[in-house]
């Protein structure tokens, strides 16, 4: 099937294209130009927008703690609207179906679930398989796991604790490794209150620090594409710009992704002893170009946070509302879920929202600087259209500011900040450097060879709107998305490494899983045959 | 192979599938019942249900939702049994059917070993409230017990002593509670175990309670034992296709959920449910209703029904006969369970592939 986009205001920063031109697609790839050729289906896209697919990497869409949330919370998403025949379950809010049906539709063909303990990930990927349209991938959560802290502390070698990161990963068929507040989940176990980077883990006697270090050299030792993904300690904490700065030192110009920023750009300043520190800190980003960063963008509505930095989770569950919360002491990390309320006239929660907006704003590099919501936590995926208006409208943002409680707002530099994002930056942010961060070579561009996940936007003044219902979206060069309403399902990848590795530590673990535990480590697979498909993965390389 | 039936008449899987799709596709509102089954037998259900327009309903609801209600109106704290063996320093057992409900529990736990995790390395303490007739007994480790009839008032009370409150009981309960609240304030990660009856939702909310409050100072959390034939896993299952656990009706088109409407029992005794579809894969468990509906079935060769369904068909057992994916009390996740005697008995999910083919498209 030969397919032309014609006469589309192409957007593609990889290529360093932003001009009116074609677009060719033959079956799921993107071809060159094909004069001479009839194309099978041709879609006439003058004065429309032409972008790659756009890859969200850091929103929970699945697990054992985004499923306790739903469960959780059946009161917070009632169903009205029957789907239809074709789209079972697209229309039950909250569900796997629906997770699909709307990311589509809004022009997104790959999202990261960023937080899988090992032992949960035959869940999240059944519930991966239950996703329609979009690729996915997790990110393996490790650093609160005896076994890897028991390495640590015994001083074996960095090629121990690759091994084990390698087969761990592997098993959990990840796309890369994560480190939640790493240590603070077991110090928490040993009634920890606080846990900052310098913060000993009782029984272990290592550091945060220390941790993240080990880790971030098991990455790079492994040629995992992605750099190690890390929240950091002290989250949603007044004054814990310090904790984000000392990190981003910590991290020793290696690369370091450092996720859901906005949640550590808080000061202590001010009557009430909190402030934005947004700006302080994005200085420092745009100092560390070892360092990507995602927002994390608080929007005001109900929403839950769902964590597994349980140790901030059991601490935020006196602001839970309504007043309920799970606390789970897992494997390794657990997890909490605290629903949330973000108020437009509450001081903090302006500041927050603020402080999201100037991380935008100032951090200088559209390439270092991630669009997230860290979906549910600061905002619902859905609200990803107004933030786009946001970031690319001051008029818009003025409006916003205006309705914010002026004594929250003077706490912050964002009236001052004049920039607007335009289509290009926002291809780069949403787009190229998602796919380079994650080492996708084959999606966030729309050159020769490339996958044909393309999103077709009709612009307008409205710019929520033009991101909300995106005008066509192609995944794998099957058009799924027509005027922003799936039109039918189709499956994705689950995408993963394979890092290569010594397997004499698999033999160690299956000893240490049947004598500490006392159950088989193969309980733990993800075995392929159970999911719902087959061929569910496709596997990324590693090198770099 | 499969064996089949039509009205007690041996049939082929495919006649039986497709007499399964006449009755359940006339109703007005079938109902999934049981749904004793591994995810993908889930999976395949609610899908059925949805093109059905039906409800679906577990045959051990009533205990899920003890916990699952308290957990959405008050929160929940708990663990895991791997963390339970490895760090508790103090087990709070509420209950006499714990080791009937899970037969391992002790072995698994290692209560009498010393947790390998805790910092101080000292023998465990072991509370058991309400041990049962048989009383509590380990061999290599002293056991504190507490009889109660009336676990509301002895949780009540444990609460308030725990915090430091007044309670008004004899004096020798109120010894036994002291000491009792003064182990549970001074470990270092407490674990209560419940499970089955013993325990319903104002006694778990209470409980979570005294945990709750014991996290002011001390680290504590929870371990519901959950129930058999892979309840928890129907309810994850349920929980990311429809938002909602079992109890859940698509009578609307879209997914209500409804403790008390979408009970299936009730709904069948009632007459509002007008067809049902029987799954019991885990045992050999037959339908507890009385009223005499047209009954499609997936069981083991061995189910007793009270009266013959109009179809029934056998099926394996999952992680016996094919591999599957399933909760598993041992872990508190969902893990993957290898056939251990693999056989050419279908899946749940194999058999209502089949129904699901006379009803156009695939569920």
């Amino acid at each position: 099937m030969l397919i032309l986009l014609k006469g589309g205001r192409i957007v593609d920063p990889v290529n360093e294209r932003d001009e009116i031109g074609d677009l060719w697609i033959e079956n799921d790839h993107i071809v060159a130009a094909q004069p001479g050729r009839l194309a099978d289906e041709v879609h006439d896209v003058s004065g429309k927008i032409v972008m790659a697919g756009a890859i969200d990497i850091h929103s929970h869409i699945a697990g054992g703690n985004v499923n306790t949330a739903r469960l959780l919370l059946p009161e917070k998403h009632q169903n009205h609207l029957p789907n239809p025949p074709a789209l079972p379950l697209c229309t039950a809010k909250w569900s796997t179906f629906e997770t699909g049906t709307i990311y589509a539709s809004m022009g997104f063909t790959t999202v990261i679930e960023p937080a899988i303990v090992p032992h949960q990930a035959l869940q999240a990927h059944l519930e991966l398989s239950d996703i329609p349209i979009i690729d996915k991938g997790t990110l393996t959560v490790l650093g609160n796991d005896d076994f890897l802290l028991s390495l640590l502390r015994d001083g074996e070698g960095p090629a121990a604790v690759a091994d084990y990161v390698a087969s761990t990963v592997g098993a959990s068929n990840g796309l890369g490794v994560k480190c939640i507040n790493a240590g603070g989940a077991t110090a928490f176990k040993y009634n920890a209150r606080t846990f900052s980077l310098d913060d000993v883990v009782p029984f272990y006697g290592l550091t945060s620090r220390r941790i993240v270090e080990a880790m971030q050299r098991a990455v790079e030792d492994l040629k995992i594409p992605h750099p190690l993904h890390l929240h950091a300690n002290n989250l949603g904490i007044p004054g814990n710009v310090a904790t984000a700065i000392a990190t981003i030192g910590a991290a020793r110009g290696e690369r370091l992704h450092f996720a859901h920023l906005q949640f550590y750009s808080y000061g202590s300043e001010g009557e009430k002893g909190f402030s934005s520190a947004a700006a302080e800190l994005a200085a420092a980003v745009n100092a560390a170009p070892n360092v990507t960063v995602d927002v994390g963008q608080v929007m005001f509505r109900q929403t839950v946070t769902i964590s597994a930095d349980v140790l901030r989770q059991f601490n935020g569950a006196e602001t839970a509302r309504p007043k309920k919360s799970v606390i789970h002491d897992g494997d390794g990390n657990g997890g909490g879920i605290v629903p949330y309320l973000y108020r437009e006239y509450d001081f903090v929660n302006a500041i927050q929202w603020a402080c999201g907006l100037e991380l935008f704003m100032l951090i200088d590099d559209p390439w270092r600087v991630f669009f997230t919501t860290d979906h549910p936590n600061g905002a619902p995926f859905t609200t990803y259209p107004e933030i786009f208006a946001l970031i690319m409208s001051s008029d818009v943002r003025a409006e916003a500011i205006a309705r914010l409680p002026q004594d929250a707002v003077a706490m912050t530099t964002l009236p001052s900040i004049a920039r607007e994002y335009n289509l290009n930056e926002i291809a780069i942010m949403t787009r190229a450097a998602p796919a380079k961060l994650l080492g996708l070579k084959d999606r966030g561009h729309l050159g020769e060879g490339g996958l044909a996940d393309v999103a077709v936007y009709s612009p307008g003044r409205d710019l929520a709107k033009m991101f909300r219902f995106a005008h066509l979206v192609f995944k794998d060069g099957d058009l799924v998305v027509r005027d922003g309403r799936v039109t039918h399902y189709r499956w994705g990848k689950a995408l993963k490494v394979n890092p290569g590795y010594d397997k004499a530590i698999d033999r160690r673990l299956a000893g240490y899983y049947d004598h500490h535990f006392g159950v088989s480590r193969d309980l733990f697979a993800v075995t392929e045959n159970l999911l719902p498909r087959a061929g569910a993965f496709r596997e990324v390389a590693c090198a770099r | 192979m499969n064996e089949a039936r039509i009205n007690g008449k041996p049939a082929l899987l495919a006649a039986a599938a497709e007499r399964a799709a006449e009755i359940l596709s006339h109703a007005r509102m079938p109902v999934i019942a049981g749904l004793g089954t591994d995810v993908a037998g889930a999976r395949a259900s609610i899908l059925l249900a949805e093109r059905l327009r039906g409800a679906y309903d577990h045959m051990y609801s009533a205990r899920v939702f003890a916990d699952l209600d308290v957990m959405r109106q008050a929160g929940l704290m708990f663990t895991t049994p791997n963390e339970a063996r490895l760090r508790a320093d103090v087990f709070l057992f509420i209950g006499k059917d714990l080791t009937k409900i899970w037969p391992a529990m002790l072995e698994r736990l290692s209560p009498t070993e010393i947790p390998p995790f805790d910092l101080a390395r000292e023998k465990r303490k072991l509370l058991w409230i309400a041990p049962g007739r048989g009383g509590a007994k380990l061999e290599g480790l002293a056991i504190k017990s507490l009889d109660s009839s009336n676990l509301h008032a002895t949780l009540a009370a444990l609460r308030a002593r725990a915090a430091g409150r007044p309670v008004n009981c004899a004096k020798r309960m109120l010894r036994k509670l002291n000491e009792f609240a003064e182990v549970l304030k001074n470990a270092r990660f407490g674990v209560a175990v419940w499970g089955g009856d013993s325990l319903d939702s104002l006694s778990i909310e209470m409980l979570h309670g005294l945990i709750r409050d014991l996290n002011r100072t001390t680290r504590f959390s929870g371990l519901p034992l959950g129930n058999d034939s892979n309840a928890s896993g129907v309810v994850q299952t349920s929980g990311w296709m429809t938002g909602f656990p079992m109890r859940t009706s698509f009578g609307r088109g879209f997914p209500e959920h409804d403790t008390w409407r979408f009970d299936a029992t009730r709904m069948i005794e009632s007459g509002e449910a007008d067809a049902a579809l029987w799954i019991s894969a885990y045992c050999a468990e037959a339908p507890q209703w009385k009223k005499n509906i047209p009954l499609v079935a997936l069981a083991p060769p061995q189910t007793a029904f009270a009266q013959e369904p109009e179809v029934c068909i056998e099926i394996g057992c999952p992680g016996i006969d094919h591999d599957a994916a399933e909760f598993a009390r041992e872990t508190g996740s969902i893990v993957s369970r290898k056939a251990a005697h693999p056989s050419q008995a279908s899946s749940v999910e194999a058999v209502i592939g089949e129904i699901a083919k006379h009803l156009g498209g695939d569920a």
